[in-house]
């Protein structure tokens, strides 16, 4: 696999789109392009991002947000 | 981050104050429900709370992990509830049907969000609508190529030939944003 495959790959390999086949074959071409594949790759999870905004925020009920607090608050305490 | 990784309540109470939104909206695109959404949403950001040691800043935005976290269990919880075919009935009444009600003070912050949001929507929207929906379907519906090519009723090649070609667009279209993702 060349770079140029390998960042295609990426890319399909941060939306869980590789067959596992694939990914086995894009785990090993990971390994051989070391830090500069890394560096790739954690670039192409801003298309989580970019996905997720593309997307108008929804409200959500104010009694989730309490409940998440006293849930938080009670852990602190324990 | 690093207040809620060091344990202070009122950072991520700032947290979800800034990023509830957008979270929700990405879980009510995956399971269409908005009870459930809701009840994701709050177990999400307890998962925020309990994991935010793991957290590197290294290996990217805050942001970033968050919208990983929060896709990876709003997929399981689909899967889990084998509910494809409800949703999909629901995603064909409500397509799009997001908050529009959502009326109030914008927050600086929000209008930053909703730039970004055009900016990025211009970006996909450009995409031919065959690359759109195996887009759509592999990151919203966690849908593997094989899945997607069943679905479609497309070639298992065409279906990754549009996902790389899909993919790879958008990634260039943002560059100029990524630094700020």
């Amino acid at each position: 696999m060349n770079f140029e495959q390998f960042q295609n790959q990426s890319r399909l390999y941060v939306i869980g789109a590789l067959e596992p086949e694939e990914t086995e074959e894009f785990e090993k071409a990971r390994q051989k392009f070391g830090k500069k594949g890394e560096d790739f790759l954690t670039k192409c999870y801003a298309l989580h991002e970019a996905f997720a905004l593309s997307l108008r925020p929804a409200k959500s009920s104010d009694a989730i947000k309490e409940r998440l607090m006293a849930m938080v608050r009670a852990k602190k305490e324990t | 981050m690093k207040g809620i990784q060091a344990g202070d309540a009122d950072a991520l109470s700032q947290l979800y104050d800034r990023y509830n939104g957008i979270l929700k909206a990405l879980i009510l695109r995956v399971i269409h429900n908005e009870a459930e959404a809701d009840d994701l949403l709050q177990e999400i950001f307890m998962e925020i709370w309990n994991q935010a040691k793991n957290f590197s800043p290294q290996k990217g935005k805050p942001l970033g992990w968050m919208v990983t976290l929060a896709r990876r269990r709003a997929i399981d919880g689909l899967r889990k509830k084998q509910a494809y075919a409800r949703a999909e009935e629901r995603l064909q009444n409500e397509t799009e049907q997001q908050p529009d009600a959502w009326v109030h003070n914008a927050t600086e912050d929000e209008i930053i969000l909703s730039d970004t949001r055009v900016l990025i929507r211009k970006v996909i929207s450009s995409l031919p609508p065959a690359q759109q929906q195996a887009i759509d379907l592999a990151f919203f519906r966690g849908m593997s190529q094989r899945e997607i090519a069943a679905k479609t009723n497309t070639p298992l090649g065409t279906v990754k030939t549009r996902l790389e070609l899909g993919l790879k667009k958008i990634y260039d279209g943002l560059k100029d944003l990524r630094d700020e993702l």
